[in-house]
């Protein structure tokens, strides 16, 4: 009975590959983006269903909002990523949530676009075969690379930024990978080294929303500079 | 019970966070996925090419190295700038030489505005490299101006500074006719990512 309860039992670890753990300058506690007013387009399409999509703009939303950005967000079909304002009906995309316009200053406008791609899976099927056969004792392995495309954009629709955040997670599975690793979390492990807490998922999101924080910030500065570069010159 | 207790041992040479290897060592790491192709010519002997016929699985390969420096011991600012400073060189410098084509005759200097000189100095040399790498000549004469307008300059908001630095370079000849200022600016203490900016013929432009 016990066995058949740890069996069930598995050790989820994330792993950021590429990008989402470079440092990370600006806070996002602080007002970073209060000039600014963004539209957060979540592209749903292969890791990201709809649902997903709207939740994740939901989340950005928050996080640009925090930073004192009017922020508005877009979950539509995209007809072709060559066109990605157009949605597949022909009609403009609506906004489904947006922040309380402000009308004092003039803001920056950004549109940034958000795409999540599965590069990779594997299923270890060896380790599913030792899995069945040591009554899962030994460890079932899936492995998952996923890609962030991230594009920041003006107004105009001319691209600021563009970076691609990779990662990876990796589910063991079985009764043998979870206590050996329930017991090291109780005996060695430091509480943020702990790997069958939540863990991966905080440090997922953190790295994710601190990457999305710094490449808005950056792209906002670039686009003040060209803005007040063309205003000089017209003066 | 012994046996039970060395499985979770196992795939220890993946990079993820495992039973020996914390969570810090798998951040320490800086991976990328190459296909079985082109791994065979990166990595002759230790990953195989794909079959003649195809593989029967989906494969690729996780290649992970260390970074170079531990993570915290340089600051935070200087090692997001110096992890990407290869691409974002290349970028400025494609950016560069697909402007006027005129400009490919002239002679290139390029000055770094950061504030630490030991990054400072890597920021212009990759630089540099990559003009280079563009078939572009490059100096590294650094242009001067006057004491008396550097008081100056340094009184001025950052988007009259470098225009007017601009034009102080080129009065004084200090950046010629058949000169060509790159410069790489950094605006904001919270930005990863500098702003580069032309100066030509005592005229500034900032690049998009």
């Amino acid at each position: 009975m016990l066995l058949a309860a740890l069996s069930t039992g598995c050790v989820r670890v994330y792993h950021p590959i590429h990008g989402l753990h470079e440092p990370v300058i600006v806070d996002p506690t602080l007002p970073n983006l209060e000039d600014a007013r963004v539209s957060v387009h979540c592209v749903p399409g292969d890791l990201l269903s709809r649902s997903q999509a709207s939740a994740l703009c939901r989340r950005v939303q928050v996080l640009f909002e925090n930073q004192g950005a009017e922020v508005s967000t877009v979950t539509s079909a995209y007809r072709s990523p060559d066109d990605p304002f157009t949605p597949s009906d022909g009609a403009p995309p609506a906004d489904e949530q947006a922040s309380e316009p402000d009308t004092d200053a003039p803001r920056t406008e950004l549109t940034v676009e958000l795409r999540a791609r599965q590069t990779h899976l594997s299923y270890h099927p060896l380790t599913w075969a030792a899995w069945t056969l040591t009554f899962t004792l030994a460890p079932g392995v899936t492995e998952r690379t996923f890609a962030q495309d991230i594009v920041v954009r003006d107004a105009s629709g001319v691209r600021l930024a563009a970076r691609t955040l990779e990662g990876r997670t990796v589910r063991r599975s079985g009764a043998g990978v979870w206590v050996g690793n329930k017991l090291a979390d109780w005996w060695w492990r430091d509480a943020d080294d702990d790997l069958t807490s939540a863990n991966a998922d905080a440090d997922l999101s953190a790295d994710l929303y601190g990457q999305l924080s710094q490449i808005v910030f950056d792209a906002k500065l670039k686009q003040q500079v060209l803005e007040r570069d063309v205003a000089a010159r017209r003066r | 019970m012994l046996t039970f207790a060395f499985i979770p041992f196992l795939q220890l040479n993946d990079p993820a966070p495992n039973i020996v290897r914390s969570r810090d060592r798998a951040r320490n790491l800086v991976c990328v996925r190459v296909e079985p192709l082109q791994g065979a010519v990166e990595y002759p002997g230790r990953i195989q090419p794909p079959r003649p016929r195809g593989d029967d699985a989906d494969r690729s390969t996780l290649v992970c190295r260390e970074r170079l420096l531990r993570r915290g011991l340089r600051a935070p600012r200087d090692e997001a700038v110096l992890n990407t400073l290869e691409d974002r060189a290349q970028d400025v410098a494609l950016r560069v030489s697909s402007l006027d084509p005129a400009l490919r005759d002239r002679t290139w200097l390029v000055e770094t505005f950061y504030d630490h000189p030991e990054v400072l100095d890597k920021i212009s040399f990759a630089t540099q490299n990559a003009l280079m790498a563009q078939g572009l000549s490059v100096s590294d004469r650094h242009p001067k101006v006057a004491p008396g307008d550097v008081e100056v300059l340094t009184r001025l908001d950052p988007m009259e500074a470098y225009p007017a630095a601009c034009a102080r370079y080129q009065a004084t000849g200090s950046v010629s006719g058949t000169d060509a200022l790159l410069a790489l600016v950094a605006l904001d203490r919270r930005a990863t990512e500098l702003q580069a900016g032309l100066c030509v013929d005592g005229r500034w432009t900032w690049l998009p």
